[in-house]
């Protein structure tokens, strides 16, 4: 019951609890069902951790081993100190942060041109954008390398953020959550005064912290996992990605030394965990804390 | 499309076309920024793609101009014939699971509750996972023989549990279980966000009308993420279209599933272009993607706008 | 304003004074002084092969050599992306011989047709692009039988003798299983199979006709199903590395490069493989007739030249690829547990000299005598057939389809190529 009241009144506050026993129950039947649901989300996860403490040649067995024969606390010590994590941390962060910011600030800014300016060819255009997001990069890379090494920008940093801060993504999801607010908002804006550039920034902006959040958290995890991408582009270690870093490590490590490998997953998913668990309010909050409703 | 400034259909006069241009000029001014760094990094080599489509080059470039002889040959191949079917076929499957899946998940996690919080990651993590571990866990898991999976089906009683990965019915199956397990958490977060432009002030109106739970899920909650759920549904196809890094790591040896039960465009892309070096015909079942998601994006474009008029 | 721009021309004519006194200087040596030559590698941290070659080839000419690194498993496609926009390295490690063809077809390499290469020298053919030499080999694997020999004795099986056929080599694999171990381990890869079939069946991947290798499918499809080694089907699902699955004695034999001598013996001697005794015997034959030269497969590593190399720098460059098969870089290699191109005695010597490699008359004999097939035929066609051979290999150690239905369906796909 409570289930189901939480499906249809999402901003049900523990105020709301139904005390009769059935919904109790039901209560508890939920949770039971979360929590089962939340181990098997995490199995994968899981087992990455623990093969993180494993030995070289004791990642794969038959049957499969949960567990570690003995914990290889090492592998953590041995990482840190073979590697330059905290180089490749430092890029990686200003890498996510730059191309996130950049992303969000063009993205929600384009998304307005789209969504409440009606011009004429705005549809055609913005199918041209999404248009883009279904070629798969491995059919063009290799062209937009040679030009990108044209623009010189080829072995630098620049060059990621170029590539990934100017994506149609940011732009459709702003684009659909603007078109969410109601038009009345900035009508009554506009009879105030207030410039297109105005609406966007004082109106549009603080009404779509959900959707802000939304973007600049995937944006973020995007930037930080890409492989491919840097692998292509970045080539001294001194602007090497964590991604980057953690793979050349293990493969010049040992011979598929799997358990290093899962150390250095390990490491590299916990800052975006964190970042995930701080953030992950915003999502929820918005409207309903900017005192604006609807 | 229940925006716009102004400029409301009517008699083309001198004030309007001067208020189109104004708006024009606006709407660009918008969109700029973002468009320069977009047309200049992707869109010039996407259309040089196209040019590439209609030539025999190999990866570096090299070949002639062949007209549309590329495409002639990819309807006769039977590695693209298959990795199309297979595509449409995870692509069916995939998209309404993931939606389901990952709005139900939404709403499930959007509430203040206590640990609420621990959820909402816990269902993002199979999402920052990484990829390679994803790849090898699952495949351990499906495992015909020793694998949990299997284990279970066997404890409830299914005397000959399927092969999964290595069978030619359940690989296709088995991927789009592994792929929206993966995907829901990023699904989520945007249904999530959806949620949170509908009025609760509707809720209560609906409830006092006398609407149940699912009238209200019908009537209040659907029309309100319509939004979100044409972004989620365009994405999602997409990304369905394009599947690559996923069957990559759960095909066993590198290879396909028995008969190509799970070799997909991207593959087949990756395989005459990379492998193979032939880029120009590569390029052309590119461009075949590339119609696929176009099309299937403005069927889903009409009906949103049927829907929302 | 004026005067500003006085000054900048100043400058700037001070400036091309200088570069021009500067250039002037090493102009007339620019053809015989010491060159630098880029050279592309991958993982140089666990792949000294390149820094050795590098150290000897300036200690031998005085020239430089600078080494650039790849990821390993995206080398074909970075070192493409690199030469597409012109920053291509001068000298290109070729790692796998299937894109030779492609990088001759796009005019990348330079004809070398004109570097000697030197007697005793194998694997050069692999590089030959309708009759040119396109680049020259350093380095050439080939699959060997690896063996524990404390397995054996548990078991009272005799070692190999350099005679076995696949009779001989199936009973032993039947021997040698127990409870706790396989008999035998084979790896994944297609090759596993096809390479031998190709190579002792004298198979033609470009006749259509995969009948040839139904003998090999047949016998391991049956130690499979006896229980001599694991189920392709097993391997896939829990992908055990080669390294371990022998390193930790859970097979007795492994089909293998010569390359993992060296890995087996660094494993061993940091613990990551258990202590035990082993060898390397002669793959088993077809039948006894090739004993005194058995028959096997490998593909060389070679060296070709950036046909946008500077031409000052073309003469060191083809130096490089001279010096890299003679018995000095061998024996150089060779010290640190690579297999050369260039096996002479004294190159043998060097190589079974090292800490923890085998010592037995056996092993030396594999090690330097074989005939040994590339693994496939260097033609631009060879990818795609890989991609239909890779099928078939799928389809049949998966119980997909019987051997015949495969291998009918392989040629009926190689057919619509």
């Amino acid at each position: 019951m409570s289930a189901t009241r939480m499906i249809v009144l999402p901003h049900g506050t523990r105020a709301d609890r139904d005390t009769r026993p059935a919904a109790r129950v039901g209560r508890v039947v939920g949770s039971i069902l979360l929590v089962a649901f939340a181990l098997a989300l995490l199995t994968p996860f899981f087992w990455m951790v623990m093969s993180s403490f494993k030995g070289p040649n004791e990642v794969f067995s038959v049957p499969v081993r949960w567990l570690p024969e003995v914990w290889h606390v090492d592998n953590y010590f041995a990482l840190w100190i073979d590697t330059d994590m905290a180089i490749w941390l430092r890029n990686t962060i200003i890498l996510s942060t730059v191309v996130t910011f950049l992303q969000v600030l063009t993205g929600s800014f384009a998304a307005y041109g789209f969504a409440k300016v009606r011009f004429p060819g705005r549809d055609v255009l913005f199918l041209l954008y999404l248009g883009t997001i279904a070629v798969p990069w491995q059919s063009y890379m290799i062209p937009q390398y040679v030009m990108m090494a044209q623009f010189k920008l080829t072995n630098t940093l620049v060059a990621m953020i170029v590539l990934q801060a100017f994506g149609a993504f940011g732009v459709f999801l702003m684009k659909q959550f603007f078109e969410t607010i109601p038009e009345e908002l900035s009508e009554a804006a506009r009879l105030d005064g207030l410039g297109e550039y105005s609406i966007w920034a004082r109106i549009m902006l603080p009404l779509a912290v959900p959707a802000l959040g939304a973007l600049a958290l995937i944006t973020f995890v995007n930037t930080w996992n890409d492989y491919l991408g840097p692998l292509l582009y970045l080539r001294d270690k001194s602007i090497w990605t964590v991604q980057l870093g953690l793979k050349n490590f293990v493969a010049n490590n040992v011979t598929a030394d799997y358990s290093m490998l899962f150390t250095g997953l390990t490491i590299s998913v916990i800052p975006i965990a964190i970042i995930f668990l701080l953030g992950q309010r915003f999502f929820v909050e918005g409207i309903a804390t900017s005192g604006l409703k609807g | 499309m229940t925006s716009a400034v102004t400029g409301r259909v009517g008699t083309p006069s001198p004030r309007r076309s001067k208020l189109r241009l104004r708006n024009t000029v606006i709407g660009w001014s918008f969109i700029l920024p973002n468009f320069l760094g977009f047309a200049l990094i992707t869109l010039i080599p996407v259309v040089q793609l196209f040019f590439i489509s209609l030539t025999d080059q190999n990866i570096f470039g090299k070949g002639d101009f062949v007209g549309i002889a590329n495409f002639q040959k990819l309807m006769g191949d039977p590695l693209f014939q298959r990795s199309f079917v297979n595509t449409l076929y995870f692509a069916v499957l995939h998209v309404p699971l993931t939606i389901v899946v990952s709005l139900g998940l939404a709403l499930l996690l959007n509430s203040k509750l206590r640990g609420v919080a621990f959820f909402r990651t816990a269902a993002f993590f199979p999402y920052i996972t990484s990829i390679v571990a994803v790849g090898l866990v699952w495949n351990l898991l499906f495992s015909p023989e020793y694998g949990p999976i299997n284990e279970v089906l066997r404890f409830f009683g299914v005397a000959d549990p399927p092969g999964w990965l290595l069978s030619q019915d359940w690989a296709m199956p088995a991927i789009v279980i592994i792929s929206t397990w993966r995907d829901m958490g990023y699904y989520m977060i945007l249904f999530l966000a959806g949620l949170q432009t509908v009025s609760p002030e509707l809720y209560e109106a609906a409830r006092m009308d006398g609407a149940n739970v699912f009238q209200r899920f019908w009537n209040v909650t659907l029309p309100g993420i319509r939004p979100t759920m044409f972004l989620v549904t365009v994405l999602l196809t997409i990304a369905s279209f394009k599947i690559f890094d996923l069957i990559i790591v759960l095909s066993p040896g590198g290879t396909a599933a028995p008969n190509m039960a799970t070799v997909v465009l991207s593959q087949f892309i990756y395989q005459r272009g990379f492998i193979e070096s032939k880029f120009g015909y590569a390029s052309s079942a590119a461009v075949v993607l590339f119609v696929l998601c176009i099309v299937t994006t403005v069927i889903q474009f009409l009906i949103n706008k049927k829907r929302s008029a | 304003m004026k005067r500003k721009l006085v000054v900048a021309v100043g400058i700037a004519a001070v400036a091309s004074l200088a570069l021009a006194a500067c250039s002037g200087d090493s102009t007339p040596e620019e053809s015989t002084g010491p060159v630098t030559l880029t050279l592309s590698g991958w993982s140089l941290d666990t792949t000294p092969e390149f820094q050795v070659l590098a150290d000897g080839f300036e200690a031998a000419t005085g020239n430089k050599i600078e080494l650039k690194e790849y990821d390993a498993a995206e080398y074909n496609t970075l070192l493409t992306a690199d030469l597409s926009a012109g920053a291509g390295p001068d000298i290109i490690t070729q790692k796998e011989v299937k894109y030779v063809p492609v990088l001759v077809d796009s005019d990348q390499l330079v004809d070398v047709s004109d570097v000697k290469i030197p007697d005793g020298v194998s694997g050069a053919s692999s590089y030959e692009v309708d009759g040119a030499q396109y680049a020259v080999p350093y380095r050439q694997d080939s699959w060997v039988l690896f063996y524990n020999k404390a397995l054996f004795d548990e078991a009272g099986v005799d070692y190999p003798d350099g005679s076995w056929t696949w009779d001989d080599f199936d009973a032993a694999a039947k021997a040698l299983t127990t409870a706790d171990h396989f008999g035998v381990y084979e790896h994944r890869w297609q090759s596993t199979t096809q390479g031998f079939a190709n190579a002792q069946w004298d198979g033609d991947i470009f006749s259509g006709d995969y009948d040839y290798m139904s003998e090999l499918y047949e016998r391991r499809i049956a130690r499979e199903d006896a229980g001599y080694e694991m189920d392709f089907a097993e391997s896939s699902a829990n992908s055990p590395s080669y390294q371990g699955e022998f390193g930790k004695q859970n097979a007795a034999m492994l089909p293998m490069g010569s390359w993992f001598v060296a890995t087996l013996i660094s494993q061993q001697a940091s613990g990551e493989a258990d202590d035990f005794e082993w060898g390397i015997a002669p793959i088993p034959q077809r039948d006894s007739s090739t004993i005194d030269n058995p028959v096997t497969f490998g593909d060389p590593t070679g060296f070709g030249i950036n046909a946008a190399i500077d031409d000052a720098k073309l003469e060191a460059a083809k130096e490089f690829l001279a010096y890299s098969m003679s018995e000095d870089a061998a024996s150089a290699l060779a010290s640190i547990g690579i297999t050369p191109s260039n096996t002479s005695e004294a190159v043998a010597a060097a190589y079974f000299a090292v800490d923890g490699a085998p010592s037995d008359d056996l092993s030396k004999f594999t090690w330097s005598t074989h005939d040994t097939y590339p693994e496939n035929p260097t033609s631009a066609q060879t990818a795609e057939v890989q991609t239909v051979l890779g099928t078939m290999h799928n389809e049949i150690l998966t119980r997909a389809k019987t051997v015949d239905q495969a291998i009918k369906d392989a040629a009926a796909a190689f057919g619509a190529l």
